[in-house]
């Protein structure tokens, strides 16, 4: 389980600090929306250890993971953009994963096709990124995610950049191998609809801090918090 | 502490020392002195008065002269995306970078000197031919500092201008200009500033005591006068005017953040079909490419049997390969260093800390090479040799000079990178050896290529230093014109300098392609 404990930030000494608390169980996909700005995406970068937290602790499984380097901790990220680099294939990209130096086992590189193969990527492992659709390309960044079987998964505006259809099979697969591999996901989200498909339980983050945490269908469509429902437009 | 801080700081410490000690030099010997009667005669005299007014005089003229057709001539090329040979025309745009400003004097005598095609005899030796040779560096420079500004207009702009039926003067008032002017400034002090501290152009062109810049009265001080302590006071001066402009160009620079390249950039705006472009495109064209032409053809006539049966020219194509690739390898190493640790600032945010390290590269606008040059040669001649160290003083003022260069190309892709993948990068654990490999030398080996390139054809070029402490045996065919010119040897001096824009375009051709690939995609 993941567990994020009264963890504070703050980007300058002046602003306000950003308090987050919550935890997300094995296997299970936790969505975070919320207006721009509001803190989503700090949390996921203090998750990955790309900031530095001001107060509080980040665990997994009740040890705490909020002192290791960013390349130590049990994470997996996904961006909207720039997860691949595009002079390398597909397979090369996936398989960065496993050794950043390349040195692979046979078993490794069977690991590998293996990915590629799941996420329906087989035939395309010489195609550099630019010669394939957004959605493969978010693929190949999940097969990697795949091989690097780490415990946290942290999704920041994945698939924002996808259409509908697009975004809700991406959706799927991501909670196919959440539930696979026991991950732990955090999934950042622009779109209420994503967060009804991708997960049981969402959070509605504002001003750097966490407003509710709840059921998704009843948070999109129950509740009486005046915030959420301006961001939702409902009022 | 961040690991990119250490060769970072290595390198910063190198520059200083490179710089503040011949500073320290200049200023130990205690610049002026006002007891000799003559040395106070001299500073009263008309000769610095007017040595320090003809210096402002036609670096104002040049500047003049280069940019405002050039305004003209990108505005022409911005406003006709489409028309044959346009690709090669930028590319001719874009020679006058790696042609050694030697070789660039001598294809103006090729035109405008006595039997060229427009001969302006005696005359061409003054005001004039600095001007022509400085038009021909910096227009097309100009061109292509600018041309990115019509370039960034966005399409609906011109879309919009053209539903409202605005007509050329509109345009240029409303849309045009607003988007020049914020680049204008930079432009025009970049030009001013290159102008200042051109020193072969006006060695060789300037034809005599009426026509002496700062920079030449530095050199005339101390191989001709053995006057070192003029030569200082001269250099100080000459410090105090670039720290002048360099503090104006870096309040108004606002160049736009383009790699400079030999490519052609993208034009995204509708043709319009105008004679007077036209005609404006191919003028400009002419003047560029009229004194290559002609000193290839005045080259191929003359003695090569005399030039190349010459040991000394083979000593000379010698000293400048070694100069010019060592420049090169140190200037690019010493620029990646810096780059790297200053994206790595800039990505965490201490964007002010990154820009004053690149800043600090880019010290040679700062302080002249030649004041540098002038400097060691006063340090070092109290107790060596000085012409012993040719080698790594020419070596490493060259690099020096390259540097700001190596920044250019180098860094806007290298910041780029960084930002997009560095948090990948590190979520991965891709670092060290691993993190050039899989990622640096990918994406950035062609702005590599060219910055080593570019910085190798300068320093092959150069006449500035190399002029302060050559001999005859570490002479470089820059060298080695200058000396057959002197010697009136002119048909000589034109095989020669064809030699050498031959050594420099092939050593920058095979850098640019060896480092950068032949993959242009």
């Amino acid at each position: 389980m993941l567990e994020v404990r009264q963890l504070e930030f703050a980007y300058t000494a002046d602003e306000p600090r950003m308090h987050f608390e919550l935890a997300v169980a094995e296997g299970e996909v936790l969505s975070l929306i919320g207006p721009s700005g509001s803190g989503k995406s700090t949390l996921l970068n203090l998750i990955a250890g790309f900031l530095e937290q001001q107060g509080g602790s980040i665990l997994l499984d009740g040890i705490a993971i909020d002192a290791l380097p960013v390349e130590a901790r049990p994470v997996s990220i996904v961006f909207q953009q720039y997860n691949l680099f595009p002079h390398l294939d597909v397979h090369t990209n996936v398989a960065l994963g496993i050794d950043p130096a390349l040195h692979h086992s046979a078993a490794q590189a069977k690991a590998v096709d293996g990915a590629l193969d799941r996420l329906g990527l087989a035939g395309l492992e010489r195609r550099k990124p630019g010669e394939l659709s957004g959605g493969q390309q978010q693929r190949v960044a999940l097969a990697r995610v795949l091989v690097r079987r780490r415990k946290i998964l942290l999704l920041d505006e994945a698939f924002a950049a996808l259409g509908p259809a697009q975004r809700a099979e991406m959706i799927g697969l991501v909670r196919q191998l959440v539930e696979e591999q026991r991950m732990a996901a955090l999934l950042v989200s622009h779109q209420p609809r994503d967060a009804l498909i991708a997960s049981a339980r969402t959070a509605f983050v504002s001003d750097g801090r966490i407003v509710t945490l709840q059921d998704t269908r009843r948070l999109l469509d129950e509740t009486q918090l005046v915030e959420v429902r301006e961001y939702l437009g409902s009022i | 502490m961040n690991p990119r801080a250490l060769p970072a700081g290595l390198v910063l410490g190198l520059l200083a020392i490179l710089v503040v000690a011949p500073l320290a030099g200049l200023l130990s010997l205690g610049g002026l002195q006002l007891n000799d009667p003559r040395e106070l005669q001299f500073w009263h005299s008309a000769y610095i008065q007017r040595v320090l007014v003809f210096s402002l005089w036609q670096a104002l003229l040049s500047t003049i002269c280069s940019v405002l057709p050039a305004i003209l001539v990108a505005r022409s090329l911005a406003l006709q995306p489409v028309f044959p040979l346009r690709a090669l025309l930028l590319r001719l745009f874009a020679l006058p970078l790696v042609v050694p400003s030697v070789v660039a004097v001598m294809a103006m005598v090729s035109v405008y000197g006595a039997g060229g095609w427009i001969p302006l005899g005696r005359s061409l030796y003054g005001i004039n031919g600095i001007l022509l040779a400085h038009v021909f560096f910096n227009l097309p420079l100009a061109v292509r500092l600018l041309l990115p500004y019509w370039q960034a207009i966005p399409r609906h702009h011109w879309q919009l201008a053209a539903q409202l039926g605005m007509n050329a003067g509109q345009r240029w008032r409303l849309l045009e200009w607003p988007a020049l002017r914020e680049g204008l400034p930079g432009v025009l002090l970049l030009v001013f500033m290159l102008c200042l501290v051109s020193f072969a152009v006006v060695l060789t062109l300037g034809g005599g005591p009426r026509s002496t810049t700062l920079e030449v009265a530095i050199y005339q001080s101390l191989r001709f006068d053995f006057n070192p302590s003029r030569a200082v006071a001269l250099a100080l001066l000459q410090l105090a005017l670039c720290v002048v402009v360099a503090t104006l160009t870096q309040r108004l620079q606002r160049l736009p953040e383009v790699e400079i390249g030999l490519d052609p950039a993208p034009v995204g705006i509708r043709p319009v079909f105008s004679t007077f472009n036209l005609v404006l495109i191919a003028l400009a064209a002419i003047y560029v490419g009229m004194p290559l032409l002609s000193m290839l053809i005045d080259a191929l006539s003359g003695p090569w049997f005399e030039v190349l049966t010459e040991t000394r020219l083979w000593q000379s194509i010698a000293n400048t390969l070694i100069i010019g690739l060592s420049a090169a390898l140190l200037s690019v190493a010493a620029g990646w260093f810096l780059l790297r640790y200053s994206a790595s600032l800039a990505f965490e945010g201490r964007g002010l800390a990154a820009r004053w390290i690149e800043l600090a590269g880019s010290v040679v606008y700062v302080v002249p090479p030649l004041v540098i040059g002038t400097g060691m040669f006063v340090l070092l001649s109290s107790w060596a040799d000085v012409f012993g160290w040719v080698y790594p003083i020419v070596i490493a003022v060259n690099a020096l000079m390259g540097l700001p260069f190596v920044i250019r190309c180098l860094g806007p892709p290298m910041r780029q990178n960084h930002a997009r993948y560095e948090r990948l990068c590190r979520s991965l654990a891709l670092a060290g050896w691993n993190r050039f490999r899989y990622l640096e030398w990918p994406l950035l080996r062609r702005p590599l290529g060219l910055a080593a390139g570019l910085v190798a054809a300068l320093a092959m070029g150069d006449l500035g230093v190399i002029a302060l402490f050559g001999t005859p045996e570490s002479a470089t065919l820059s060298l080695l014109i200058y000396q057959q010119l002197g010697a009136y040897l002119v048909s000589e001096a034109t095989v020669t300098a064809l030699m050498l824009l031959g050594v420099c375009l092939a050593a920058f051709w095979l850098l640019e392609r060896g480092i950068g690939g032949g993959d242009r995609a």
